[in-house]
């Protein structure tokens, strides 16, 4: 085809053309995807279509946050704890109780000890003046911040990444979308990697990690550096990846799992939807109502 | 039917100097071309151009002609590059979607892009994964390869659009010598049996000499050696050009230089194959 | 300035059960040069982890000097054990090559002007000179490492640790290396390498450790390492011999595990010609 290219084939064997290629018989049956593709997934909950999954997350966060007092954030978790047993995955969630720990802490002593124009105080110790009213606000903020992490965590126990986001995609969320809350995702476990190797580099080399304060605000750029500038590489070069596997080909993405859903799921969705929705609106104008 | 490289010149967007000059290089099915030079000579860069993702997808002014079978490649978009010729790079796990929950669905991901049907992604996906010999690590989750073996199924994801060529930025820097024996025995089959076309970055010369057919070396942009690569391997100002030669060839030149007999015992003894 | 290394019956089990360490005893000598070789996963960045303190033993010891490494914290150990990672953009923070290099030797309490000429030296010592004033971000993969390696040797440690020094190198680059290494040893400072370059190890390192599944598989010169007897013990490992050893073998030669030493081999074998 152009001028020249015989040249590099005078010497060596011969290569077959790049179009003979291993080719199925054609007695051969159809082929069919292997099981662990199919994967048929065990159990009601686990079976739910993802985006079904994403919506009662998403109303539960809503309600959890939205309904103000006790009533919102314990009848989410009521419904969390019986969801999480039934789908059998109860104690997975208990790390992501635990990893709220340290917000909760902070919220409970802020509340507590510092809670605007509250009067009813405890108990006095020295210069500190805890009272009941940011005590409850402290539970009430407790509760719902665990009512969040939970609601998400039975998310991602029960759904893979890659179904939520073939079937968000196929619901019209659009290639670009979906890579950028794809991308987000697995950004996640990588950013914890990166993050303990950085943090071992600087350590090396006898960066202090505890210390006064000002120590500690110092080390922040040794180890921010690297983390941007590794997340900015690894950004560029998974780009390019994606390109090579025909990311931006124009064609629709052929969907080869079939998730399960119902029509009986998509009223569930609208009706989860939808109801968080009102649930939340109603309690934001009853509170403007109210004298 | 070439990927062809004539006068390539090229720059990156917002830099003052071309980092490719006047490049002429020619990769024919069925054919190996590695390319070797000291660090910073433009060896990625000439991965990037003939692989069409310069500049179609990061920018940059190319002049001179990038060809794949005929067709200059400034004129087709990146999923017809991706069709045509596949690149792999250093670090496996970049590559990777990072989603997928099997590797056969890893490999999947470039055919699902291009809208195939079921079936022909079923086909394409076996055919890639046995032609590397991975089939057996189909069901296996990703994140949980070895370097080796992660490195060959993003191989196999780019082998999955069944491109006629593939451009390879180093893709044994980051394994260990089992890593770059299983990746090294699976290109120079892939290149044997398939007919695919493949240009290589490699420092390791030993690799090269055992897989290339022809070898062009790089400085500064240029191409300052090419032919085939037992000639080039074997060229003395390749030490002069950054260029670590094989291990046979350093060890029959320090023979010489000793004044020692180059006796066919022992010149068989260096040249025999590792068993 | 130099001290020696003991591990005693070192076991360590990572959170999630992995016994990278299954029992390792390894003492490496004042001004030792050693490399650690064996596949990924055969525990090497393990065991140099714990010779800062970054790792620590879940059982046995790890002696400093002398000194049990419980005892001491990573930024004590520090002054005392340097360790290069592999992977330079793992640590490059600073908008300046010299600022770079004087993060390490600046954290040890270093005096300013001892840490400018800690950093001129580590400079020169990797041929960075002329560019101490660059964005370390301009520089490319081989010279952002070598500018890794550098900001090690700025702390002027006793023991120095390069994981890896070598990918990604050319020929000069590895010619660096190798220099590098020498130097550190003339000066009589302990030099545990990383490696999976056998032709690098065997014509740098005076020791070679060969690990396996967490254990020491072999440990001895190059010449013993890549000894024919030894063969199968590497290849259970998926490490070859050299080329010179091979070679060196077919013709019946032992002790051949470099260039250099085959030819002087042959030499004295046979009649010059």
């Amino acid at each position: 085809m152009t001028a020249g290219a015989g040249s590099a084939q005078a010497e060596g064997p011969q290569p077959p053309p790049a179009s003979v290629r291993p080719r199925r018989p054609e007695s051969a049956p159809p082929p069919r995807l292997p099981d662990y593709v199919l994967r048929q997934p065990h159990g009601t909950y686990h079976a739910l279509n993802p985006t079904t999954k994403l919506v009662i997350a998403f109303a539960e966060a809503a309600i959890a946050f939205g309904v103000r007092g006790w009533i919102g954030p314990i009848a989410v978790l009521v419904v969390l704890a019986i969801t999480a047993f039934a789908a059998g995955v109860a104690r997975r969630m208990v790390p992501f109780a635990l990893a709220t720990i340290p917000l909760v802490i902070s919220i409970l002593l802020v509340n507590t000890l510092l809670y605007p124009g509250a009067h009813d105080v405890i108990v006095r110790v020295g210069p500190l003046a805890p009272t009941w009213s940011g005590l409850t606000a402290a539970l009430q903020a407790t509760l719902r911040v665990i009512a969040f992490a939970l609601s998400a965590a039975i998310l991602g126990l029960t759904t893979p990444t890659d179904d939520l986001l073939s079937d968000l995609e196929r619901r019209g969320l659009g290639r670009r979308g979906t890579f950028v809350i794809g991308s987000a995702i697995r950004m996640v476990p990588r950013m914890g990697e990166r993050a303990s190797e950085i943090t071992d580099s600087q350590r090396a080399r006898g960066m202090d990690t505890q210390g006064s304060v000002l120590r500690r605000v110092r080390g922040v750029i040794p180890l921010a550096g690297p983390m941007i500038y590794g997340a900015l590489t690894e950004v560029e070069e998974q780009t390019m990846a994606l390109e090579a596997r025909a990311f931006s080909a124009p064609a629709r993405r052929t969907v080869i799992r079939v998730l399960p859903d119902s029509a009986t799921q998509r009223i569930v969705r609208w009706v989860l939807f939808l109801g968080a929705i009102a649930a939340v609106a109603a309690e934001i104008s009853g509170r403007l109502h109210l004298p | 039917m070439t990927l062809r490289l004539a006068a390539a010149r090229y720059r990156y967007a917002g830099t003052p100097r071309d980092v490719l000059d006047r490049v002429d290089l020619e990769v024919a099915p069925g054919r190996v071309t590695g390319l070797v030079g000291a660090n910073e000579s433009g060896k990625s860069t000439v991965c990037l151009v003939a692989s069409g993702l310069a500049p179609a997808s990061i920018g940059g002014r190319l002049e001179g002609s990038v060809t794949m079978d005929g067709v200059e490649t400034v004129t087709l978009a990146p999923h017809e590059h991706a069709q045509r010729c596949g690149v792999l790079f250093q670090n496996p796990t970049t590559q990777l979607s990072g989603t997928a929950v099997t590797v056969w669905e890893e490999v999947a991901f470039g055919p699902r892009n291009l809208g195939l049907d079921v079936p022909q992604i079923i086909e394409r996906v076996e055919w890639a994964l046995e032609t590397l010999g991975i089939a057996l690590l189909a069901p296996k989750d990703p994140v949980r390869l070895s370097g080796g073996q992660a490195q060959l199924v993003a191989l196999a994801s780019v082998l999955a659009l069944r491109p006629a060529y593939l451009v390879l930025d180093e893709p044994t820097s980051q394994l260990d010598p089992q890593g770059t024996r299983l990746v090294g025995e699976a290109l120079a089959g892939l290149a044997a049996e398939t007919g695919t076309g493949i240009l290589i970055v490699e420092h390791k010369t030993e690799l090269l000499a055992a897989m290339a057919h022809d070898v062009v070396v790089l400085d500064a942009g240029r191409v300052a050696l090419s032919g085939p690569a037992g000639g080039v391997l074997a060229d003395p100002r390749l030490a002069d050009l950054g260029v670590e030669p094989p291990a046979a060839v350093r060890l029959l030149r320090a023979i010489e230089a000793a004044g020692l007999a180059r006796d066919a015992q022992l010149i068989a003894a260096v040249e025999q194959p590792v068993a | 300035m130099s001290i020696p290394i003991t591990l005693e019956s070192v076991v360590f089990v990572y959170p999630d059960g992995t016994r990278a360490l299954d029992g390792v005893d390894l003492r490496i000598g004042s001004g030792e040069q050693v490399a650690i070789v064996g596949q990924n996963g055969s525990g090497k960045s393990t065991l140099v982890r714990q010779l800062n303190g970054l790792l620590r033993p879940t059982e046995g010891r790890v002696l400093i000097d002398g000194t049990d490494a419980a005892a001491l914290h990573v930024a004590q150990l520090a002054a005392k054990v340097g360790l290069a990672f592999q992977n330079p953009d793992r640590q490059i923070f600073a908008g300046r090559v010299r600022a770079e290099v004087a993060f390490g030797p600046r954290n040890l309490g270093r005096a300013d002007a001892d840490v400018e000429r800690a950093v001129d030296e580590a400079l020169e010592a990797v041929g960075l000179s002329r560019t101490g004033e660059a964005n370390p971000y301009d520089l490319g993969y081989s010279r952002r490492k070598l500018l890794a390696i550098a900001s090690i040797l700025a702390m002027r440690t006793p023991v120095v640790i390069l994981d890896e020094p070598t990918t990604g190198q050319d020929a000069r680059g590895v010619a660096r290396v190798r220099a590098i290494i020498e130097r550190l040893s003339e000066e009589g400072r302990t030099v545990v390498t990383i490696s999976h370059d056998m032709r690098f190890v065997a014509e740098t390192a005076r020791r070679i450790v060969v690990m396996r599944a967490g254990r020491i598989a072999l440990d001895g010169t190059p010449a013993e390492v890549f000894a024919e007897p030894n063969w199968p013990a590497l290849a259970s490992t998926y490490l070859e011999p050299t080329l010179p050893a091979r070679v060196g073998a077919r013709l019946g030669l032992v002790g051949t595990p470099t260039e250099a030493a085959l030819v002087e081999a042959i030499g004295a074998s046979r009649p010059v010609g």
